[in-house]
């Protein structure tokens, strides 16, 4: 079997030899280069051709997220976890903005990275289970302070089947194979329910799956 | 989520607190400077105190002056008064005096013209001795009145000036002595007496008449020297009142001018005062920027530095825990002190995180304004339970920092303030972005103030951070109604509002 490519990125050597010895022991991964700043990622991005980049928010020069956008934005670019200190959903909104597929928790690295790793290479997203829980926490706070009707009432059960789907990273026409419809149809689905929740991007869809606990 | 700590009041501008602290700092570290700005405070404290004594004896020499200007006009009138009075009074003396004197010689020459009369009537009289005693009578009185009133006259005269008038007086005693036997005479002396009329009588009335004229010339010439005197002593005077006038002028004006200089000596002193205070105030303007600015600095280095290398120290320290763990075989024991050590660090990475953000959100600096706003919105929502709702319109992400800043802050200040103090149930934060404008405004439907009666160091510390950037902070507040907050910033001209990236 083929082993992951992974690229490593944080500006901290103790933090960046840490994650290398707990990647090395998995017999599926192999750690192809480290960086220290966004742009050495940006460039090694493209010579290395990894499947996973594991990346730090808060990095000097190009920062962690403007670095996932120029990556991502590429053709055949490979797919993006966020390493960040931060639970809060700002941050989450921007890594996803920029095009990451998983938010994970410094201080859970060690429990979640491999698996992080496996989801996004997969095509799924992936988000640390405390940051899943604070902002369902805060979803759930805010409609209940502003007395809101839970938006996700108005769906149907398969707009709530296609939400799921997309949410995990598949594309409409993945989604149309595995539901057993056209294309079309699950566009038509999809804009209605960006329209339902009042949503406008693929990021801010997948917020409010993680938000609502469809994924994780 | 986060708790209370320490370090939570001194983010949320507890400045009494923290100032105070420094202030204890201060007195421990800078004792020796302090000891020299004691120094230095006297030093000046005894120039002031020179000063304003020199100041004291200048003051009193001024009154002094102006007080001896005043007796010097009072003696001048005074005196002038008073001899103006004494003329009068020795003019009016010596021409009474003199009249009394006319008076005298007219009455005395009167008597002699009478009493030749009387004798020649008693000559041509024929025997009436009735008629006879009749004349003798009036001539005894007529000698009698004019020698009283001759020695009363004398009586007034000073010594000097009796002699013609004793010569007069013996004169007319002659007279009497001459004229006195004719009307002795019997009728057949009658003859005789005419003879001694003519002769000796005429004479001597003529002698008398020429020593009374000799008198009234004397007189005359007494009037002319006194009206003389009087002219001199007047022109004396008259030379007297100009001297001292001319003194008192030349004071006056001495006095004026030394009044003048003082004053504007004065007015420049005070005009120096005023100016210094100004530029005082200027520094003290300058001093509270660089305070904000040097606190604002200092908080984000440290919550960088916890952040950045302890926060990530302690990550990399949770990950080689791991590593062990997963490493370690069989052994229960060491994999349980791991478990625990794998713990606190966990505890540390959260607590160093709060303190971290608490002292300056790393969203600020790393996402912008918009996502600190909102981030912080959500942790007084999630803290107090009180419903945050922020707004931001066209808010761009490369605002200038001390914008940035400044609103960040305040909305911070202002909503810890809600929490707080308002009782309020539900906070509005807008913020919106115009071409050359920033405009914030937080409204609460909180109990409400009166702003001119409350004015706590939160609000000054938010209009110094406003002013600093020269733009207006309005409070508008009753009790029972909620507050509403304005500040309106003037933006520099190079940052443009995008729309793209309000949340």
């Amino acid at each position: 079997m083929k082993k992951l490519r992974v690229l490593l990125a944080d500006d901290h050597i103790v933090m960046r030899s840490g994650l290398r010895a707990l990647l090395d022991r998995q017999p599926n991964l192999e750690v192809v280069g480290e960086c220290e700043n966004g742009r050495e990622t940006v460039e090694l991005a493209g010579s290395l051709q990894p499947d996973v980049v594991v990346m730090d928010v808060g990095m000097p020069g190009l920062n962690g997220i403007e670095a996932t956008k120029t990556i991502v934005d590429r053709h055949s670019s490979p797919a993006v976890v966020i390493l960040s200190m931060h639970a809060d959903e700002s941050y989450v909104m921007r890594a996803l903005k920029a095009g990451a597929r998983g938010y994970l928790l410094k201080d859970s690295a060690a429990a979640d990275l491999i698996g992080a790793i496996q989801a996004v290479s997969q095509g799924k997203s992936f988000f640390s289970p405390k940051v899943s829980r604070i902002l369902a926490e805060d979803y759930v706070r805010v409609l209940k302070q502003k007395g809101d009707v839970d938006t996700y009432d108005l769906l149907t059960s398969r707009e709530r089947e296609i939400l799921q789907l997309l949410a995990e990273g598949k594309a409409n026409k993945e989604v149309a194979t595995a539901l057993n419809i056209s294309p079309y149809t699950v566009e038509t689905h999809r804009s209605h329910i960006l329209q339902k929740l009042n949503l406008h991007t693929p990021a801010e869809l997948v917020l409010y799956a993680v938000r609502k606990g469809i994924i994780s | 989520m986060l708790t209370e700590h320490p370090w939570q009041r001194l983010v949320n501008g507890e400045a009494a607190d923290c100032t105070e602290q420094r202030d204890n700092n201060d007195e421990e570290t800078v004792g020796q400077g302090d000891q020299l700005m004691i120094e230095k405070k006297s030093e000046t404290l005894i120039v002031s105190k020179a000063l304003s004594r020199n100041r004291l004896g200048s003051r009193g020499a001024l009154f002094g002056g102006f007080g001896a200007l005043l007796v010097l006009m009072a003696i001048i009138c005074l005196d002038s008064l008073r001899t103006l009075g004494a003329f009068a009074t020795y003019d009016t003396q010596v021409r009474q005096e003199l009249l009394y004197r006319e008076r005298t010689l007219e009455q005395i020459r009167a008597g002699l013209y009478e009493s030749s009369n009387i004798a020649r009537d008693y000559i041509l009289i024929k025997s009436d001795p009735q008629a006879q005693e009749i004349l003798r009578i009036e001539l005894q009185s007529i000698q009698n009145e004019t020698t009283t009133a001759l020695k009363a006259c004398i009586q007034t005269l000073p010594l000097s000036k009796r002699e013609p008038f004793q010569r007069l007086a013996l004169e007319l005693e002659h007279y009497w002595t001459t004229i006195g036997p004719i009307l002795a005479l019997s009728p057949k002396e009658k003859n005789l007496g005419n003879d001694v009329l003519r002769g000796d009588v005429l004479s001597r009335n003529a002698e008398i008449i020429a020593i009374t004229r000799e008198v009234s010339a004397v007189n005359d010439n007494e009037l002319k020297d006194a009206d003389r005197r009087i002219a001199e002593v007047l022109a004396q005077f008259r030379y007297r009142l100009l001297m001292v006038a001319t003194i008192a002028f030349s004071f006056g004006l001495i006095l004026a001018g030394t009044t003048i200089i003082y004053a504007v000596r004065l007015e420049k002193r005070a005009q120096e005062k005023y100016y210094e205070s100004l530029e005082a105030e200027r520094e003290l303007k300058e001093l509270s920027k660089r305070l904000v600015e040097a606190e604002e600095r200092e908080r984000r280095a440290i919550s960088r530095e916890l952040h950045d290398e302890v926060g990530q120290s302690l990550n990399a320290l949770l990950l080689d825990v791991e590593n062990l763990v997963q490493m370690s075989s069989g052994d229960e024991a060491f994999r349980q002190g791991l478990q625990k050590v794998k713990t606190l660090a966990e505890n540390c990475v959260n607590e160093v995180r709060n303190m971290a953000l608490l002292l300056r959100p790393s969203m600020l600096d790393d996402l912008g304004l918009v996502a600190a706003l909102d981030w912080q919105g959500r942790e007084v929502s999630k803290r107090t339970g009180m419903v945050v709702d922020t707004v931001e319109e066209n808010v761009s992400d490369n605002l200038p920092e001390d914008h940035k800043t400044c609103v960040y802050r305040i909305v911070q200040e202002a909503l810890n303030n809600c929490s707080k103090h308002s009782y309020a149930k539900k906070v509005w934060v807008v913020v919106s972005q115009e071409p050359h404008h920033l405009r914030v405004s937080i409204e609460d439907d909180g109990k409400g103030f009166d702003p001119s009666r409350v004015c706590g160091l939160g609000l000054i510390g938010m209009n110094e951070r406003v002013s600093q950037l020269g733009g207006v902070l309005q409070v508008d507040s009753d009790p029972a109604r909620g507050t509403l907050l304005r500040v309106d910033l003037p933006l520099p001209s190079t940052s443009t509002p995008s729309r793209e990236l309000s949340s």
